[in-house]
């Protein structure tokens, strides 16, 4: 039984290794044009709804000097490696590229991009920051409806109502089984390892939804019954953007911490949150968006971050968070003081870490992150 | 004899009591709101809400060199280095509340509008939420089309009307739509006369001594809906024109205005002295930046649209392709001979856009052009030898391209 | 016996205890990791012991090259083995101010000598003794001169870059602008106590504060690290011997353990 987890495992895990090899399969089997989708929240029900394949696009460790010609240095290495990727040729499989105006550096990106890739489509679009207002609902509405036709001209089929439902099904059905999984998964640490954990939540950005979501549904049945916990195990909490490089990861392993929730942009953000299905479609999409609190990147009027991640460290009883800190990202950057204050008035250890995907080296890193495990059990847990 | 004031010494007044000001109705219990620098004050304006900018004030701490005292404060807290240096040091000072460069009181409100970047969101969000108090935010969406879709001026005017309902809520008092067309008119014609004063140095030589315009943008800022400030640029207008009409130059007389530039981007407030002496060391005047432009807001009264759009007209807020077409007019309408750039550490929307543009102007103008790395308020980013080596290299440029023209 | 072994980015340090925790040997030698120090730092501190290899019962390693060294027992990060040494030595410590050649870091102890929080610099070398070694190459000194040649100073130079590449051209521009040699070294003195001290604020600061690490052999750079923190600040007797202390302290705690 384990063997087949192992081989659905392997599957997905390796898709998120070469997300480039796995796009172009998708796009030979399936016949389908793919769509570039860039941080945080993109409308892929609308790509998917209009026949096409969104794609997820953050980055990656790529190394080079291509996207100099247009950013400083002090920018944040996932836009700064997305860059350099476009300009290599990696996304030119791609019918079209999203880009959302989330933070100063994407709206500048997507300016450059205009610039620098004039055979690309690029579809930029803003999300609203007043998202639980009339106007800002309104306004992202208007946006959605906006997108939606240039991705009718992209993929050359009219998105109708019932196409959109029926992807915003998939969607929510992603969404709800993935909100299972974290939390089954829990109990497997071994084989879950954090690696393993996020490549194959990251996976979801390279694969048909619905394939992907029958992928997840199957990992789920074939797991056997849970072994008892290794006692030594430190369950931990990530949140930011990214938790990458995967080597951070493995430091992470190798000191016997276990992730057991996250709130980081680009996995449980995606499907924590779910509208109510009996909505109009576009209002369903702009619900969701108004719902989803605690994120770095959207208005937050009460700034909900450090109390909701307060609850999750109680419903999983984590001992500490780490805060993946994506060096040069300042919606992260202008949250941890806020939530540092929170969680030390909390009792709850946290530990900063700056992170790039491109790392020249780990020692920092590794001294950081095992001082944490030995400081951990002297809490007495 | 009644002494003329200049309007040097009159922008020194307003300002002084634009500060007390505020600190008095604070004492007195009337709300006082902490806004953007180009956010729709008419409506604070109408309303008799007190308000002050937290912008500026950093950019005033910045060059009375307090900075460090309120960055190391706020590193304290966690803000990390690469943040915004204005929002690092007003993070500390809602904390520590006095600094040597000027006062200003706690906010009861918070005020702001995204049209200059989305870092303030993150910033504002900060201070509502340490002092739990409320936040208006105005969402200008960014303009990656050339210009201001309808779609947006729909939701920016939505905008208003909430935020009026908002400040209805807050006060407890009625909007009063007369006195709001009147601020409206107000302010649209104070930023006409600080535009008028701004391009009399277009003139060669320009009668302007273009790093005036860094002290100014404090009364821009702070008094865009008074008459008071409408008052001021007036008075600097006319005193401009004198000087125009005389021929006299930005400096004292018989000093030669050699080269004129455009800054791109905000001053290094904690350098304005070093780096204004050492242009003007080559004789190098900075005739013009992207200021003028960027308090320009100006609209029909009571046309909440053109007020929608005249808000996201700032240029930050709008595409490349702009960015390119103004700084090029810019040459021309100023006769630049060179542009200094400002690669500021603290904004990255500014910053991410100008390698292109600095490309695309070049290719436009054939004006040279040099990059320098700094920061508004923070001393440490920044080098005065390197400032000056970049600016020696500019000026070897100017200089072989004048010979050019002359030969040709 | 029990060896403790520090292997830093530019020294490497051992010491061994007897059963009673008694130090019975140790030695360093300024060359760090990626060299062959580590072997014989040990080899010093085993004949100032007068003990054969074969005595050592358990050996734990430390420091940035802990990884690279395999013949330990086990490997503990400098963070707890600081911490352990100095409340070792000096029980009423807590806080511990490391400066080393890479990396600078503010430990906080609770009573018993635990580790409650640390805090390490960021990425940049500003706070870090590599910054103290540019800096002596730009004044042309021997870096064990630059605290005696600070020292003469009067009035510090403000040195405001956070980055060493900025500050060393700022230090040349100076010294080009006719500063004094020695008002310049104080100033490079007094921008490492400003960086440390803003590392500092990140924490909660408690007396008694410990300073270790190579640069604690600075005392101008300590007195001004006192001076910026307004806290006085011991020192123990062998400042940068407290990695290698903890660690050989932590391989008697394990002996112990089985």
């Amino acid at each position: 039984m384990m063997e087949t987890t192992q081989e659905l495992i392997q599957e997905l895990t390796k898709i998120a290794e070469a997300p480039g090899a796995a796009v172009l399969d998708a796009i030979k089997s399936t016949g389908k044009k793919a769509v570039g989708c860039f941080p945080i929240y993109a409308p892929e029900e609308l790509v998917y709804a209009a026949g096409m394949l969104p794609v997820g696009m953050w980055g990656g460790n790529t190394k080079g000097n291509l996207a100099g010609k247009y950013l400083q240095i002090f920018c944040c290495s996932v836009m700064k490696a997305n860059t350099e990727q476009a300009l290599r040729g990696d996304y030119d499989g791609l019918s079209a590229v999203i880009i959302t105006a989330y933070c100063d550096t994407l709206k500048c990106l997507m300016e450059n991009w205009k610039a620098a890739l004039p055979g690309m489509k690029i579809l930029p679009m803003v999300y609203a920051q007043n998202r639980k207002t009339a106007s800002g609902r309104q306004y992202m509405k208007e946006e959605f409806l906006r997108i939606g036709k240039e991705l009718e001209k992209v993929g050359g089929t009219e998105i109708t109502d019932q196409a959109l439902k029926a992807a915003l099904d998939i969607y929510d059905d992603y969404r709800s089984v993935m909100q299972k999984f974290i939390v089954k998964i829990r109990k497997y640490p071994a084989v879950f390892t954090p690696r393993v954990r996020h490549l194959l939540i990251k996976a979801a950005y390279f694969m048909d939804k619905k394939d992907y979501t029958e992928k997840i549904r199957q990992i789920l049945s074939s797991l056997p019954a849970p072994e008892p916990l290794p006692a030594s195990r430190h369950p931990i909490i990530l949140t930011g953007l990214i938790g990458e490089p995967v080597e951070f990861l493995d430091l992470l392993q190798e000191n016997d911490f276990s992730v057991v929730a996250d709130d980081l942009a680009q996995e449980s953000r995606q499907f924590r949150t779910i509208a109510d299905r009996n909505l109009p479609p576009l209002d369903r999409m702009v619900e969701r968006i108004a719902l989803q609190d605690g994120c770095a990147f959207l208005y937050d009027e009460k700034k909900t971050r450090g109390a909701m991640l307060i609850d999750m460290v109680k419903q999983t009883e984590a001992q500490a968070v780490i805060y993946c800190q994506m060096k040069f990202c300042d919606p992260e950057e202008f949250d941890y003081p806020i939530v540092k204050k929170e969680l030390a008035q909390a009792g709850i250890p946290m530990l900063y870490v700056e992170l790039e995907q491109q790392m020249d080296s780990m020692e920092q890193l590794r001294t950081r992150i095992q001082t944490l495990a030995e400081i951990l059990p002297t809490r007495g847990r | 004899m009644e002494e003329v004031k200049t309007s040097k010494q009159m922008l020194g007044e307003l300002l002084d009591k634009h500060y007390s000001d505020a600190l008095e109705a604070k004492k007195n219990g009337q709300l006082v709101a902490w806004a953007t620098s180009i956010s729709p004050q008419e409506l604070l304006t109408t309303m008799g809400i007190h308000t002050v900018y937290p912008e500026n004030h950093a950019a005033a701490i910045g060059a009375r060199k307090c900075a460090p005292e309120f960055i190391s404060h706020s590193k304290g807290n966690g803000y990390s280095v690469d943040i915004c240096s204005y929002a690092r040091v007003n993070l500390a000072y809602m904390e520590l509340l006095h600094s040597e460069a000027g006062d200003i009181p706690k906010p009861d409100l918070i005020f702001c509008c995204n049209n200059i970047c989305n870092t303030v969101i993150k910033w504002y969000e900060n201070i509502a939420k340490e002092l739990n108090i409320p936040m208006i935010v105005f969402d200008l969406p960014f303009n990656h089309e050339y210009e201001v879709s309808k779609q947006d001026v729909r939701y920016i005017k939505g905008q208003f009307l909430e935020a009026i309902q908002k400040l209805e809520e807050i006060t407890g008092r009625k909007f009063d739509y007369d006195k709001f067309g009147e601020v409206m008119k107000i302010s649209s014609e104070t930023s006409v006369w600080w535009k008028k004063a701004a391009m009399k140095a277009m003139t060669k030589p320009s009668p302007l001594n273009g790093f005036d315009l860094f002290n100014y943008m404090a009364t821009i800022v702070c008094m865009r809906g008074t008459t008071e400030g409408m008052d001021l640029f007036k008075l600097w207008y006319e005193q401009l024109c004198e000087k125009e009409a005389k021929g006299l130059g930005p400096w004292k007389p018989g000093e030669e205005e050699k080269y004129r530039v455009m800054w791109d981007g905000i001053a290094c407030w904690p350098y304005l002295g070093p780096t204004y002496k050492t242009l003007r060391k080559y004789g190098i005047n900075m005739v013009t930046s992207t200021y003028p432009d960027s308090w320009y807001i100006v609209y029909e009264q009571n046309d909440l649209d053109g007020m929608a759009r005249a808000y996201s007209s700032n240029y930050v807020n709008r595409n490349l392709d702009f960015g390119v077409d103004n700084i090029t007019k810019l040459v021309k309408d100023y006769q630049l001979d060179g542009i200094v750039y400002h690669s500021n550490r603290s904004c990255k929307l500014m910053d991410f856009r100008q390698f292109e543009v600095q490309r695309r102007v070049e290719a436009n103008t054939g004006v040279p052009s040099v990059i320098f790395d700094g920061d508004q308020t923070d001393p440490s980013a920044f080098s005065l030898a390197q400032f000056e080596t970049r600016i020696q290299a500019l000026v070897e440029m100017m200089e072989k391209r004048k010979q050019m023209a002359g030969e040709k | 016996m029990y060896l403790g072994v520090d292997i830093g980015s530019s020294s490497s340090k051992a010491v061994i205890l007897n059963q009673d925790a008694k130090k019975i040997g140790e030695a360093i030698l300024n060359i760090g990791t990626g060299s062959n120090g580590p072997q014989e730092v040990i080899g010093q501190a085993l004949f100032q012991a007068g003990l054969q290899r074969e005595a050592i019962r358990r050996t734990v390693v430390t420091g940035y090259g802990r990884m690279t060294f395999t013949s330990a027992d086990r490997q503990i990060t400098e963070i707890s083995c600081h911490a352990k040494g100095v409340h070792f030595v000096m029980p009423n410590a807590r806080t511990v101010i490391d400066i080393g050649g890479q990396d600078a870091k503010v430990i906080c102890l609770d009573q018993s000598g635990n580790v409650g929080n640390f805090i390490m610099n960021e990425k940049c070398a500003a706070g870090t003794g590599r910054f103290l070694e540019v800096m002596a190459r730009v004044l042309n000194c021997k870096l064990e001169d630059l605290s005696g040649l600070a020292d003469r100073g009067d009035n510090g130079v403000t040195i405001s870059s956070t980055c060493t590449v900025f500050a060393e051209s700022e230090v040349i521009s100076q010294l080009s602008m006719g500063q004094r040699i020695e008002d310049v070294a104080l100033g490079a003195h007094c921008s490492i106590a400003q960086r440390i001290v803003g590392l500092c604020n990140r924490v909660n600061i408690v007396p008694e504060v410990v300073i270790t690490g190579g640069v604690a052999l600075n005392r101008n750079a300590v007195h001004c690290i006192s001076e910026e923190l307004k806290l006085p600040i011991s020192r123990p007797d062998d400042p940068q011997g407290m990695g290698a202390l903890g660690a050989a302290l932590y391989a008697l705690e394990f002996d112990k353990e089985r």
